[in-house]
């Protein structure tokens, strides 16, 4: 039964069937909004999954082998630990999942990053190689205000779990750990303010600048799938309705992430990039401050 | 070592051609180097082989958004070696259209420096703004980018409809104040991009020879319209802004604020406009000699040096633009800054690497 459940976790919802529709409908819906917040018409709602059928057909650059065998598996780790990660999203808290889940799910959110970084300094582009490096700092950057905030939730809970996070951690706790983790967003998305790893006006396309066609399409997947991960993760944490039937959860879930989604997209619209230190300063001040008075709350009620 | 890179000719952040190699140890900028003449046009050599008419043609061409100061500096050293009186109202129309053309030039800055700090709904806000004065330069000329306006001893096209150049002016002096100003003295991560960053002291400015914005943002009061004042400018109200930090961010002050000085500026010319003959009479033979003319561009000091022999056709025209000098002060803006703000620092010069390399 829980291979089944697995399975279904992995391949329809939160997984692949529901993950790829929803990531480009998010994808659609940033641009969207940032085209009308700056006067435009914005894409029409079909291109992010033209885009990817598009970079798919391309025939791509010949490469060295073993350059293009890890230029090709690099996106490819990073779409399937992603999707992995959706799959193990408490949607349904009572439901599976099982101890130390927390710990699989922020690892293999990590992993995407992470080829980001070898796939940068792998494309054997200077501008890859700085996009990549940048990537690297700001992970660093990011991850510390980010755990915090997981431990502080883990801490409250006194669960490892996903699903007795979703449902045991104190409120008060709770809404300083989101806090938190929605600023931690940006960056891993490439989001304004905190976008200085793709920032084109310096380094073009940052580390997937050497990458073309199907290369870049799984790329763009894996950017995809990032924006249900994250948004879900959040949406699942914020929101977890136990005791209702599945459909309104799944409801739930998808209007909370849509509605972070909205927020992201504004404040990403309304603010310049910050530089690569100055973006590291503020999660490793603000952020981790943020993140650090969850955590000093969470100890002082247990 | 450390490693090099290479910015341009063709690069996202870089509207012209030309190139910058940067060092950097880490994100920092140890040495940097430009280079120019990707873009050589031979317009100097042409001009000695064409007519003075189609020379002021040839030279609407310098540059695609301040064409029309090229035109009205070769025209004036024209009418000075010719000895020619330009009309009242031809002066006022001279003014309104230079200032409408430092409008768009100081709003497509201005756009493209937000673009270059990734703010890319205020570059949307600015090129909406300029797009109002292009409107506006199109009804008075006919074009968009070459007005064609300038003819020895006078325009060549009247202001038809005066009213709504005043409307439209009126309206994009109230978004800036309104609007573009706030944001961008405001804003967090604007401040966070721009104060401080890629300092031109005074004393550097001077040494380098910095003109217009750049040099009126280190705390140099230098503008062509106020100490020498050409056309209508000594009839006209208006200030110069004067910051003294040097920064990126005074260098966006100073601009936002002239933009709101040229609005006051044809304004006035357009309500203080007499009526009478604006295009002026045929003009006579250009006899022998020389003559310097300058006045103040959207970038600064534009300077031609024209020489005659009497005949037709010009013997030398030599035109120095404000980027020429300006373009030196980039290296000790960039070095200490980190490799992030090179192209906004670069863009902050306002260059014209296309007018430069003519």
């Amino acid at each position: 039964m829980t291979v089944v459940r697995g399975l279904i976790s992995l391949l329809v919802f939160p997984g692949a069937l529901f993950a790829l529709p929803a990531g480009w409908f998010m994808m659609w819906l940033q641009r969207k909004i940032n085209a009308r917040a700056q006067g435009r018409i914005g894409p029409p709602f079909f291109q992010p999954f033209f885009d990817f059928v598009k970079l798919l057909a391309k025939e791509p650059v010949v490469r060295p082998r073993l350059q293009g065998f890890l230029m090709t598996v690099l996106p490819l780790a990073a779409v399937a630990s992603t999707l992995g990660a959706i799959a193990l999203l408490p949607v349904f808290p009572k439901a599976g999942g099982f101890s130390g889940d927390l710990v699989l799910l922020v690892s293999l959110i990590e992993v995407g990053p992470l080829c980001a970084v070898l796939g940068g300094f792998v494309s054997r582009s200077l501008y890859g190689g700085i996009g990549a490096s940048r990537e690297a700092v700001l992970t660093l950057a990011y991850n510390v205000p980010f755990l915090i905030a997981l431990f502080a939730l883990v801490a409250s809970a006194g669960s490892f779990s996903l699903a007795g996070v979703a449902l045991a951690a104190a409120w008060p706790v709770r809404v300083l750990a989101l806090i938190a983790l929605v600023a931690c967003i940006p960056v891993k998305l490439h989001l304004n303010p905190f976008s200085a790893a793709s920032a084109e006006q310096e380094i073009y396309a940052g580390s997937t600048t050497e990458y073309d066609g199907p290369r870049l399409a799984l790329w763009e997947l894996a950017h995809a799938l990032e924006w249900v991960a994250l948004t879900g993760l959040v949406a699942s944490l914020a929101f977890p309705v136990a005791d209702a039937a599945w459909p309104v959860r799944v409801v739930v879930f998808v209007a909370v992430s849509v509605a972070l989604v909205v927020v992201l997209s504004f404040a990403a619209a309304s603010t310049a990039r910050l530089k690569l230190a100055q973006t590291a300063r503020w999660f490793l001040l603000c952020g981790s401050g943020i993140a650090l008075s969850a955590l000093v709350v969470a100890f002082v009620r247990l | 070592m450390s490693p090099v890179i290479t910015m341009g000719p063709f690069h996202p952040a870089l509207e012209e051609p030309y190139k910058i190699d940067v060092v950097c140890e880490g994100e920092h900028v140890t040495d940097a180097s430009i280079r120019v003449g990707f873009n050589f046009r031979a317009i100097e050599w042409l001009a000695e082989r064409k007519n003075y008419t189609a020379d002021i043609a040839l030279f609407e061409h310098v540059c695609g958004i301040c064409s029309n100061v090229h035109t009205l500096c070769l025209s004036r050293a024209i009418e000075t070696l010719a000895g020619i009186e330009v009309p009242e109202r031809a002066q006022y129309i001279r003014v309104v259209v230079a200032e409408a053309e430092r409008l768009h030039s100081h709003l497509l800055w201005a756009g493209i420096a937000c673009e270059l700090i990734g703010f890319e709904t205020l570059f949307m806000a600015c090129f909406g703004l300029r797009e109002k004065i292009m409107d506006v330069l199109e009804a008075i000329s006919g074009n968009r980018v070459n007005y064609a306006m300038n003819r020895p001893g006078g325009v060549n096209r009247d202001i038809a409809d005066p009213g709504a150049v005043l409307a439209a002016v009126r309206a994009i002096a109230d978004a800036t104040s309104k609007q573009l100003i706030p944001v961008l003295t405001t804003d967090a991560t604007v401040r966070a991009r721009c104060a401080g960053v890629g300092v031109l002291t005074r004393a550097d400015a001077i040494a380098y020879g910095a003109v217009g914005p750049t040099a009126r943002a280190s705390g140099l009061p230098q503008d062509i319209r106020a100490s020498a004042p050409y056309e209508a400018y000594d009839r006209l109200l208006f200030e110069v802004p004067v910051r003294q930090e040097g920064d990126v961010f005074a260098r966006v002050v100073v601009r936002a604020l002239e933009i709101l000085e040229s609005c006051r500026i044809i304004e006035q010319a357009i309500e203080q406009m007499p009526a009478g003959p604006f295009r002026g009479d045929d003009y006579p033979k250009v006899p022998a000699g020389e003559v310097c003319s300058r006045i103040e561009g959207p970038r600064g000091e534009v300077f031609y040096y024209v020489a005659s022999d009497g005949s037709d056709t010009p013997t030398r025209v030599r035109v120095r633009t404000p980027t020429f000098a300006n373009m030196p002060t980039a290296r000790p803006m960039v070095l200490g800054q980190t490799f992030a703000d090179v192209p906004l620092i670069q863009a902050s010069l306002d260059p014209c690497y296309s007018c430069t390399d003519r």
